[in-house]
């Protein structure tokens, strides 16, 4: 069947996403918008970290157990490395590895569920009987499991929570591809010639997008809590590499005498999985909102 | 409805086995050998030979992971190396301090999050601020929470105790294992009241993101709810704001509340972790916090199973209980 040419008016131009995204942007309410600056700050803080960072994460920048001052923004630990240094450091592995489980997840997850939700018949109820075993475990528990029997790295614990990370996706996608394929845009591709791939990316996929981002901004925060949980008991990069689960673990013992050695890194956690979860809202609204 | 339960059960045992197969497979790849550290490390060469034949390590896999399943359902998990006790055991002597935190946390955890959530589908005055509030401390790791409590309510104030599970040198053990129960069956109320003391802060620690997670599911069905026609029916007919709600709205926004509790349990458990390492609460997480640094795999293997199977079957009860509450559930499937 030969394919069959578009007709399109003269001096057509599709319409611009961009200048669509400006206006939703514009129209958004003000703790929205101040939610996605916190996003963007924190993306940015992250990614320039390290170059940012006033001292050597690594090595001793001043005096021992030195109390938050000017020089020494949040202070310096029992060997005398600069707090603000860590963790900034910090912030980017955290952070980017929270992004990277998402990443994994969705397109682990997304794939199946796109699978599943396409081909119909035995293969979806065989993926979806897999998706439910895995759903039905707890992704914590079996997490540290796993990153104890391979031995303790970063790369280990990402790979071990993305593991059991994307069965959620999976139905997700799954769910939302069925309503899809059955929708008029799709047999009017179908119809009209459109090949297997480009029915896929220019006509299914955009239309699960809107549910895969919400669910994503709004896991964000969970992932870098359950992250952080897990350095905190030693399951992340190794020391002294300057993780803020890790150091909030190593610093208890000075909890009383040197207060801001534990509490720094936590609170940068608390503050990234805060930006999260708001930022997680405001993308919800502005998905909502259409 | 029977067809309904059978199905839910036989996915229960499947995932059950499915679990038991992943922890068996991690034990396969991880690097201890559970027959060295039973002869110890100078055993020679053949002895370790002859005990692996004799306790079945040589046979196939197949064989080997039924046999881990025969030997798990029956109470029987390894040997940790780090404190050279059956696991089993092990977990038998730190679980009852850690179940006590669970129920303290439940104590805290239910109220808060009916609460929150009914507060907030209502509107009540000063619902919002409440909203904001938990929303911003629940975004906050266990660790920061334990750490800021202390040193609040410790360090500045001398409120609570920091550490442990009680201050009394030689404490009742049982009959129950609860510090608070005990205390009471044996008729000494200040061992109640200082575990009370020190069960305060790590159980709210615990507590607190599972509940504003509940108590989030539960506003927002409530919600719905409350938007339905029945419920402007019964209003018109002059029912209570009150009755409405515990009527109309709490018991059609139980089934998805009572799901989000079920699968909060692994966050408990994650968060029993952090918390036991921070309050020193000899529990089982403090248990798997301390086997992590020596790599000691046949007591995390042992715990993993153990709340693996315990987040299944809660899992599958509170399945069971939606689908006999609401029938709408049981046709579904």
């Amino acid at each position: 069947m030969a394919a069959v040419e578009p007709i399109l008016r003269p001096g057509f131009r599709p319409r611009r996403r961009g200048r669509r995204g400006y206006v939703r942007l514009r129209a958004m309410p003000i703790g929205d918008r101040l939610a996605l600056g916190a996003l963007a700050l924190v993306t940015l803080l992250a990614l320039l970290g390290p170059t940012l960072a006033p001292h050597d994460p690594l090595s001793a920048a001043g005096p021992a157990n030195h109390p938050p001052s000017f020089t020494y923004p949040l202070g310096t630990d029992e060997v005398g490395r600069d707090m603000f240094s860590r963790v900034l450091t910090g912030l980017q592995s955290t952070w980017l590895a929270a992004f990277g489980v998402i990443a994994a997840g969705v397109l682990i997850g997304g794939g199946i569920g796109v699978i599943a939700g396409t081909l119909g018949g035995w293969a979806d109820s065989v993926l979806m009987r897999v998706t439910d075993v895995f759903l039905a475990l707890p992704p914590s528990i079996l997490a540290i499991a796993v990153v104890t029997a391979i031995g303790p790295s970063l790369f280990h614990t990402l790979l071990a929570v993305a593991i059991f990370w994307w069965p959620y996706y999976a139905r997700l996608v799954r769910a939302e591809t069925r309503s899809l394929v059955v929708r008029p845009h799709m047999v009017a591709a179908r119809l009209s010639g459109a090949g297997w791939w480009r029915r896929l990316f220019r006509h299914l996929l955009p239309g699960t997008f809107p549910t895969v981002i919400v669910a994503a901004s709004l896991d964000i925060s969970n992932l870098i809590l359950l992250l952080a949980a897990l350095s905190f008991l030693g399951l992340g990069a190794q020391a002294p590499a300057p993780e803020l689960g890790s150091m909030t673990a190593a610093g208890l013992s000075s909890l009383l005498t040197s207060w801001w050695i534990p509490v720094m890194p936590a609170l940068a956690i608390f503050v990234l999985s805060l930006v999260g979860n708001l930022s997680g809202d405001a993308i919800r609204d502005m998905v909502e909102r259409g | 409805m029977i067809a309904f339960v059978l199905r839910r059960v036989v996915a229960m045992v499947v995932v059950l086995l499915v679990l038991a197969a992943i922890v068996f497979a991690l034990q396969e790849i991880s690097p201890v050998e559970p027959v060295r550290v039973k002869v110890g490390e100078a055993a020679s060469k053949s002895v370790v030979e002859a005990e692996r034949k004799r306790l079945g390590y040589d046979d196939p896999l197949p064989q080997r992971y039924l046999d881990y399943v025969e030997g798990a359902a029956q109470g029987n998990l390894q040997t940790s190396l780090r404190t050279r006790q059956p696991v089993a055991s092990d977990i038998g002597h730190y679980l009852p301090a850690s179940i006590e935190l669970v129920l303290a946390a439940l104590v805290i955890g239910v109220p808060l999050s009916l609460l929150f959530g009914i507060a907030g589908a209502l509107r009540l005055r000063g619902s919002g601020v409440l909203r904001t509030v938990l929303f911003v401390l629940a975004a906050a790791p266990a660790f920061l929470l334990g750490i800021a409590g202390i040193l609040i309510f410790y360090r500045d104030l001398h409120w609570l105790p920091a550490s442990g599970r009680t201050s009394i040198i030689n404490p009742p053990t049982g009959p129950t294992g609860l510090l608070v129960i005990d205390g009471l069956l044996r008729g000494e109320p200040n061992v109640t009241v200082n575990s009370l003391e020190h069960l305060v802060m790590p159980a709210f620690a615990l507590a607190l993101v599972p509940a504003v997670a509940v108590g989030r599911v539960l506003r927002g069905s409530l919600m719905a709810n409350l938007r339905t026609e029945q419920v402007r029916a019964a209003r018109a007919r002059g029912l209570s704001r009150w009755r409405i709600v515990s009527r109309h709205g709490l018991r059609n926004a139980a089934g998805p509340t009572l799901a989000m509790g079920g699968l909060m349990f692994g966050v408990v458990f994650s968060g029993l972790t952090i918390v036991e390492t921070v309050f020193a609460w000899p529990g089982i997480g403090l248990y798997v916090a301390q086997s992590i640094p020596k790599g000691d795999f046949p007591a995390i293997g042992g715990v993993t199973l153990l709340v693996g199977a315990a987040y299944v079957i809660i899992n599958t009860t509170v399945d069971l209980l939606q689908g006999l509450a609401d029938p709408r559930i049981r046709k579904d499937l």
